[in-house]
């Protein structure tokens, strides 16, 4: 109500201003179609990548940047380009189904910043170089701190991945227009915030939402469990705003008074966007919450691998790390990770994530075709009908 | 734009005396502007007519084990549109579509009526000055509006302090979809009225007031006639971007506000699964097709008739 947050240009890091130069990019893509079977593709991409020895980490070229928009502290960005006089060609996505679409239709880029889930699966799939560990200098920053990420489940001993943010999925709300929170995944069904309510536009986080609240698997495949999801995200849809990954602006904007959110685009809505912080709160529902995170990694079909792992190496820095999680509102598994990150979220103990969060079973796992494929046309009903 | 056409037009006479030479130069010509024609041609087979042939045939394939699109021959795509909810979504995109067309002719008509007969030595300030905003991108325009339109944003604190009202929900409604279509397609209507207009034997208005009297009798009587060609042209350009539009209804729409655009962009990016989302291309297309041709048949009868 007071200020001028409202049209504060800022944006979700993880979510929207990418959204629209994603859905430019969409366009691009319609054009391009799907060339080459994607089989053949995939399989001898599968061999080079095993044979081909790691990339040394010197610069051999400019860097080829894929990465969500403005998820990387400006700084950091202007220091690598300077230090080692090098460009940083940018391409954003706006959400991991768009990255692996481009992936998979064979566009080229040095340094992505796959999720877990999609890590498993480019791994499968032969898309990504193995990472020689002893090509960085800094890779004591991550690696050795926690067994979790030496060997996780996503990329046996991180050998083609590095691991980059952790993050969880629960409920931001507006303090001074929501009173009755319950902190439950039964409040993204609050009647008093009829027509204020936003749910990710994202078929994993939305699933996963409603099944906790039923006390079901996120990671569900099963019919019966996916027609109790679909009833329960239809009987949702008359209180709903909207769909939207653009959480930090919907809730800027005044528009959503309770918005399913990640947690580090809520800590990016508080500490940098709005003028009155103490009117929002966050809640990671107590039924459980979907954890997960990001990582670093160079695709197989990289032009410039050695300045990615300059790039990758730099990003390790210790004070790189901090000037990260301070902007991107996300935790990183570094040697001083937690502590940065504790004092951004002191405030807010509902944003806090650890590593052990990250071994319960609330993490988006890669589904079979069918299993996918019945999952996102129980998306799309919901969302089209 | 059509002016220098206008003046061209009873110009040509240069050199008729030397009619052997003539007709061989534009021989030669014609075999020039043929290898002219030649990399546009290759381009647009290239780009355009190949990755049509590749989403018509992907439509009829599956996705394969490792998520990727495989060719095939199955009709499964087609007939998993053949549902409710594709249905409603169709239904609901031409809708839009349509009342977006009313809205874009009612806006667009005056607009070009007054530049073109009103508008003196200003008009071509005034046609750039309608252009010009649209060589930013349309994406960043619906941001704009969506930022503005916010509950607590620019426009809704303005009410708010004029007392006119305790605050309006523009955002998230089929209104500001439709909106959103008017604004950004409402140029492709107010060009070709213009050109029509511009293109118009004043004096018939005259004529016409002279015979009928009434303003608005000539304008319905002869106005609105002369410049058919130009309103089908606008409705046509109108109508087949917004049918296929997803950007309005993705950053101004609500829940149930979802478009074939919408759908397609789904099925190819989070669903992943571009086999459906072409087949849902091709019956997009197969719509198109068929407005297309109710257009060249609609002015196919205006020439004959003219």
């Amino acid at each position: 109500m007071t200020s001028s947050h409202r049209f504060d240009p800022s944006i979700s890091r993880r979510g929207l201003l990418g959204g629209a130069l994603g859905l430019g990019a969409t366009a691009a893509l319609a054009g391009c179609g799907f060339s080459g079977g994607g089989a053949a593709a995939s399989g001898s991409a599968a061999t080079s990548a095993s044979l081909a020895p790691a990339a040394k980490a010197q610069i051999d070229g400019d860097l080829v940047y894929f990465n969500w928009a403005d998820y990387i502290e400006p700084s950091i960005a202007s220091g690598f380009k300077k230090e080692y006089g090098v460009k940083i060609i940018e391409t954003n996505y706006d959400s991991y189904a768009g990255m692996m679409a481009k992936l998979n239709s064979g566009n080229q880029y040095d340094f992505v910043t796959p999720g877990s889930k999609e890590v498993a699966e480019l791994r499968a799939a032969g898309m990504l170089q193995r990472i020689d560990k002893t090509q960085l200098k800094n890779a004591d920053q991550v690696f050795g701190v926690s067994p979790y990420f030496d060997n996780p489940w996503y990329d046996p001993n991180s050998d083609y991945s590095v691991p980059f943010t952790m993050y969880l999925t629960g409920i931001a709300y507006r303090k001074d227009k929501v009173t009755n929170m319950t902190g439950s995944w039964n409040d993204m069904w609050d009647e008093a915030a009829k027509g204020k309510i936003f749910v990710l536009d994202d078929a994993d986080e939305a699933i996963g939402m409603s099944a906790l609240k039923l006390g079901l698997d996120i990671n569900t495949t099963n019919p019966d469990d996916l027609s109790k999801i679909q009833a329960d995200l239809l009987s949702q849809k008359p209180l709903l705003r909207g769909y939207s990954t653009d959480d930090v602006n919907n809730m800027a904007g005044g528009n959503a008074w309770i918005h399913h959110m990640w947690s580090g685009d809520f800590l990016v809505l508080v500490t940098n966007t709005v003028k009155d912080p103490q009117n929002y709160g966050f809640i990671a529902p107590k039924e459980g919450t979907p954890f997960g995170n990001d990582t670093y990694a160079i695709p197989a079909n990289a032009q410039h691998p050695g300045t990615a792992l300059v790039f990758i190496d730099y990003l390790l820095r210790p004070e790189n790390i901090d000037k990260q999680i301070n902007y991107l509102g996300y935790p990183m598994p570094t040697k001083n990770g937690a502590a940065t990150f504790a004092a951004l979220s002191k405030d807010y103990p509902g944003t806090q994530i650890t590593v052990a969060d990250l071994t319960k079973p609330n993490v988006f796992k890669t589904q079979t075709p069918a299993g996918k494929a019945a999952r996102d046309s129980m998306w799309t009903t919901v969302k089209a009908s | 734009m059509s002016a220098p056409a206008r003046e061209a037009a009873p110009a040509p006479a240069p050199d008729t005396p030397d009619q052997p030479p003539a007709r061989r130069r534009s021989a030669s010509h014609t075999r020039l502007w043929g290898w002219l024609l030649l990399p546009p041609a290759a381009w647009m087979l290239i780009f355009f007519v190949s990755s049509i042939v590749i989403v018509v045939l992907l439509s009829f394939g599956h996705v394969g084990d490792n998520l990727r699109p495989v060719f095939g021959s199955s009709l499964d795509n087609y007939r998993q549109l053949w549902n409710e909810v594709y249905l409603t979504v169709f239904v609901r995109s031409i809708v839009y579509a349509l009342v977006t067309v009313v809205c874009c002719l009612l806006i667009g008509y005056p607009v070009a009526y007054t530049i073109a007969l009103h508008g003196g030595r200003f008009k071509t300030v005034l046609i750039a000055s309608l252009v010009i905003p649209f060589f930013a991108s349309y994406l960043i325009r619906m941001y704009a509006w969506s930022t503005l339109l916010s509950d607590e944003g620019l426009v809704n604190q303005l009410l708010a302090k004029l007392g006119v009202s305790q605050g309006v929900k523009f955002l998230n409604t089929p209104g500001a979809v439709i909106a959103g279509l008017t604004y950004g397609f409402v140029i492709f209507m107010i060009l070709p009225i213009y050109a029509s207009l511009e293109r118009m034997d004043l004096s018939l208005i005259e004529a016409g007031k002279d015979l009928y009297h009434g303003p608005l009798r000539t304008f319905l009587s002869v106005t609105l006639p002369a410049t058919r060609a130009g309103m089908l042209g606008g409705i046509l350009l109108v109508f087949l971007p917004s049918l296929g539009d997803f950007v309005s209804a993705q950053l101004l729409g609500g829940p149930g506000t979802y478009m074939i655009g919408n759908l397609i962009q789904q099925q190819f990016f989070e669903g992943q699964n571009a086999p459906l989302g072409s087949a849902l291309t091709v019956v997009l297309m197969a719509a198109l097709v068929v407005f297309m041709v109710f257009y060249l048949r609609a002015t196919d009868r205006e020439q004959r008739e003219t």
